[in-house]
């Protein structure tokens, strides 16, 4: 294997760890806030390293190109989607999970 | 009406949504525009690009609140989108029969790349109904559910 091709691997390893964070957080974090904070970080980074990898694989190509701008694209959506949701939830009245739940549930 | 759905008007913007909206649809629009020009030679079509410019107003109407972008847009022009959506396709279609051919043989026109234009122009026509019929759907569905009183007002 070239050296390019251990860094593509190494990004695309670490893309699918922070995937890996962000649906851990989605299943074990209690509320919706919560949930918005794990998933929105971590895939964002683990969508833009996979992405990455991929386009440093391409090397000069248009795919590469196409492949940049969709990296771009995710990385300034994905978290104004969680923001997004984050403030339609709040307008909504919902509360955020405190300690003070854990003997609740 | 106005009145009453308080909860509704009472939505503030936010300034993230709203640039990073100014920022994104404008190319979100052409990339659907894209998508159904290229419906006759690669992968695409009117289906898929139509939604996806759908998906640009309405990403527009969460960004800047639904009520100023039913202002904006209104309901007669998306009607009218989807009507001339419709006359294309059948336009297009019973065209063909003037010209000796089946329903939407393109190549009985006698153009030259026939073909390629007449799916194109239907694929045009399919995304304007798409696109139409998405953002009337939102549209509707964003209105809420609360004229109970049965008759639909026209």
């Amino acid at each position: 294997m070239t050296p390019l091709e251990y860094l593509v691997v190494g990004l695309v390893l670490a893309g699918v760890f922070f995937s890996f964070v962000a649906v851990v957080g989605i299943i074990r974090l209690p509320d919706l806030y919560t949930r918005a904070h794990a998933t929105s970080k971590s895939d964002t980074l683990g969508t833009v390293l996979s992405l990455g990898g991929i386009a440093l694989l391409f090397g000069a190509e248009v795919s590469a190109v196409k492949t940049v701008l969709l990296l771009l694209f995710m990385l300034i959506t994905n978290p104004t989607a969680a923001h997004a949701i984050a403030r339609a939830a709040h307008d909504q009245g919902i509360e955020p999970w405190t300690a003070s739940d854990e003997e609740g549930d | 009406m106005s009145a009453t759905d308080g909860s509704l008007s009472a939505y503030v913007e936010s300034t993230i949504i709203m640039t990073t909206v100014r920022v994104v649809s404008p190319f979100v629009f052409t990339f659907g525009l894209f998508v159904m020009f290229h419906g006759a030679e690669s992968a695409g079509g009117g289906f898929q690009g139509g939604a996806i410019v759908a998906s640009s107003i309405i990403m527009l109407a969460f960004a800047f609140g639904i009520e100023p972008t039913r202002e904006w847009l209104d309901d007669s022009v998306i009607r009218l989108l989807v009507g001339v959506g419709a006359t294309t396709f059948v336009g297009i279609g019973i065209g063909a029969l003037a010209f000796d051919g089946a329903f939407l043989e393109y190549a009985a026109y006698g153009i030259s790349h026939g073909v390629k234009y007449g799916i194109e122009l239907v694929e045009l026509g399919i995304g304007a109904i798409v696109a139409g019929v998405i953002v009337s759907l939102f549209m509707n569905l964003a209105g809420g559910f609360n004229h109970d009183s049965g008759g639909d007002d026209a």
